[in-house]
């Protein structure tokens, strides 16, 4: 018999069966382990700030400790003992490891451990949940470094300095556990930073807020390791001695923990949202030196930054990796004031356009108590300064509140304003941006 | 090689037998309630599902016949050698059949005209702004990177005003009550789609698109985002939730208002916060 078909494509076409039938699983991408990324100080000569350029021996201690403390790679972590985390760290992973050396041995954690779950289910774990939904804008190590994270404004947070925007705890302070919750939960509404309500189940939520401290904790701990370590001679076998490094994890997990005990809790209830509150809001709004950012309409256009039309420009005005490019040919005056308006991972920042109508938005949360928040605290990171006690006292920070959540739907108290009464003519017409 | 016809059949039967076993499989079937995987929870999922059987029943038969009749052919015409390997048949050519490719014409294009006109009082009753519910809306949906902004009246049951509720991925309506939405996008094209319901809608930047659904058993439903609308278009999901009665879902809503209003630590349970 003789055959026109060769075996060879016979034997092609059953594979592509095979393929076609779902047994792909095979084929699917790995990317192989992933790896922390170093900060900056550990080799770069950053010039004042503390950093081991050119001290290799001080850098492998640094390398060291940091395994120690926190283990090799977002693979295998460590948890040193007394984190501010659950159950002193069993949310972060899928196993956990029992025994050492020899006796090591695996064991697989169920959400029921920890969680009363009579259904038993594998815990994915924080770093399993972080992998997948935050590692692509937030980075491997936390730092706000991930591949999509170039393409955004505001930019992805940097967890590695403990420092957050939008929290219930005094200015400056470490963010308590609902303030990350509430973020992640809710997303930060006019950022890329969605929610994940429906998303993630409750105990994922649980595991993740668990693990962007963990960043936070091994960011803090590496950067003041390095400080530390930046004083030393390159010489000194002494350096980053067990009691040292005790000093600095206490230190950093201290400032977590004290923040837990610290939200801010508005000492007097708010003040009904009346036309008098809202008209001392208003005035008080144009008294003070919110309108100098936000502007005499709150349109976030205020003189003390860069005009919005120039912003937009540099911000949104081509490939982001170019953005100092377009700073450098701003006029000198402008690229000052410029430098001057970042925020403290460097990134640009703009005031809040308050009076866009119902399209306005809070980052931070539309409640009351977190337009109090923001007002009283500021915003840790941004240029927003705290307002309380001074200049505005318990009664006033309800009055203000009640302005800005009345003012997008009532945009005549501002343009129909009369000058303000403490503020004299002049104020009110220079705040225009010229 | 009369076996490749073997090969043809069992694709088609295989084919046909996907069909069979998903109806009886809740996995594989229509997303319906999955204890009762053959009622569709909306009127206009009811609709659809029969436009769709109906083209199913169409497109089945014309398979099973085309399928038929290939392996038919393959199975009779397969190519057949002597002792000497030499063909027993001889092929035979011919340039083309303008009776059969008008039959093959005209067949398909009534069968398109038929389900064109059949389909169209389903389509207007879906999409025609004309047929529209006469009720208030029930919310304002708003989608944006990489979320659904629903904003509902607040007690002054107006929308855009200072009391409105504002929440995010979180749609919420009543049983067996026609429910008007107003969509919108705030960036770029997004698509609502109620998979339950056999909703979908595109978003579309600058216009505001009425939109109406209903649902005849109270329980949890998706929504998700059906448009390549960016890096996180997989993130774009919300919850959806039918009430049993319109007190539970004002209810509902007092419940978020409060939460909403909350000024102080401590939980207060009025809907103005205090």
């Amino acid at each position: 018999m003789v055959s026109r078909f060769r075996p060879a494509r016979r034997l092609g076409l059953i594979g592509l069966l095979f393929a076609s039938a779902g047994c792909s699983d095979w084929l699917s991408y790995d990317p192989g382990s992933l790896r922390y990324i170093e900060a900056e100080a550990m080799t770069r000569d950053l010039g004042p700030k503390p950093n081991l350029h050119g001290k290799p021996k001080l850098q492998a201690k640094v390398r060291e400790t940091m395994a120690r403390l926190y283990g090799p790679d977002p693979q295998f972590i460590r948890v040193p003992k007394g984190a501010p985390l659950m159950l002193g760290g069993r949310y972060l992973a899928s196993h956990l490891r029992e025994g050492d050396g020899q006796n090591a041995r695996d064991r697989r954690i169920y959400e029921g451990d920890s969680f009363q779950d009579p259904k038993l289910r594998p815990q994915s774990g924080g770093y399993t949940v972080y992998r997948r939904n935050c590692l692509h804008c937030h980075g491997v190590t936390g730092a706000g470094d991930g591949p999509t994270a170039a393409f955004f404004f505001p930019r992805p947070r940097d967890f590695r300095r403990g420092i957050f925007k939008f929290t219930s705890t005094p200015t400056g302070a470490r963010p308590h556990r609902d303030d990350l919750r509430r973020t992640i939960v809710k997303g930060l509404d006019g950022t890329s930073m969605p929610a994940f309500e429906p998303i993630l189940s409750p105990s994922e939520i649980e595991q993740v807020v668990d693990y962007v401290i963990f960043l936070s904790l091994r960011g803090e701990t590496e950067l003041a390791l390095i400080e530390e370590a930046s004083i030393s001679e390159e010489g000194d076998n002494d350096a980053l001695g067990e009691d040292i490094v005790q000093e600095i994890v206490s230190g950093v997990f201290t400032r977590w923990k004290s923040a837990q005990a610290q939200v801010v809790n508005p000492a007097v209830a708010r003040t009904e949202p009346t036309r008098e509150s809202i008209l001392r809001g208003r005035d008080l709004f144009l008294a003070s030196d919110c309108k100098d950012c936000h502007g005499r309409l709150a349109k976030g256009d205020g003189a003390s930054f860069v005009e919005t039309k120039i912003s937009d420009e540099i911000i949104f005005g081509g490939d982001p990796s170019k953005m100092a490019d377009r700073v450098a040919a701003l006029p000198e005056k402008v690229q000052a004031l410029w430098k001057q308006k970042l925020d403290e991972w460097g990134n640009p920042l703009r005031p809040a356009n308050l009076n866009r109508g119902k399209e306005t938005t809070y980052k931070g949360g539309r409640r009351p108590i977190d337009i109090y928040w923001r007002i009283a605290k500021g915003i840790n990171g941004a240029q927003m300064p705290g307002h309380y006690p001074s200049p505005f006292d318990d009664r006033k920070m309800w009055d203000i509140v009640n302005f800005v959540l009345a003012l997008p739907y009532e945009p005549e108290l501002l343009t129909e304003a009369p000058v303000a009464p403490t503020a004299g003519a002049p104020a009110v017409a220079d705040a225009r941006p010229r | 090689m009369r076996h490749w016809s073997i090969l043809f059949a069992m694709a088609a039967v295989g084919a046909v037998g996907a069909f069979v076993y998903a109806y009886f499989s809740p996995d594989w079937w229509l997303p319906n309630p999955p204890g009762d995987f053959h009622h569709s929870v909306s009127r206009f999922g009811r609709e659809i599902d029969k436009l769709f059987f109906i083209i199913l029943a169409i497109t089945g038969a014309v398979f099973v016949g085309t399928q038929v009749v290939l392996v038919w052919a393959m199975h009779r015409f397969a190519d057949e050698t002597d002792s000497q390997g030499n063909p027993v048949r001889k092929a035979d050519y011919f340039h083309g059949s303008q009776r059969l490719e008008v039959i093959w014409t005209i067949i398909p294009a009534g069968i398109l005209v038929f389900i064109a006109l059949y389909q169209m009082g389903t389509w207007a009753e879906i999409k025609y702004r004309s047929a529209a519910p006469k009720v208030p809306p029930l919310a304002e949906v708003t989608a944006r990177q990489f979320q659904w902004v629903i904003r509902y009246p607040g007690p002054d049951a107006k929308l855009n005003t200072v009391d409105d509720l504002v929440v995010v991925d979180d749609l919420h309506f009543t049983r067996d009550r026609m429910a008007l939405i107003y969509l919108r996008s705030s960036d770029v094209l997004h698509s609502f789609f109620l998979p339950q319901l056999r909703v979908k809608q595109d978003a579309v930047p600058g216009l505001t698109i009425p939109v109406w659904f209903d649902a005849d058993r109270a329980g949890d439903y998706e929504l998700v985002c059906a448009e390549l609308c960016g890096w996180g278009h997989y993130k774009m999901r919300g919850k959806v939730y039918v009430h049993e009665t319109e007190e539970q879902l004002r209810q509902w809503i007092d419940e978020k208002l409060a939460e909403q209003n909350r000024s102080r630590l401590t939980m207060t349970t009025a809907p103005n916060g205090r």
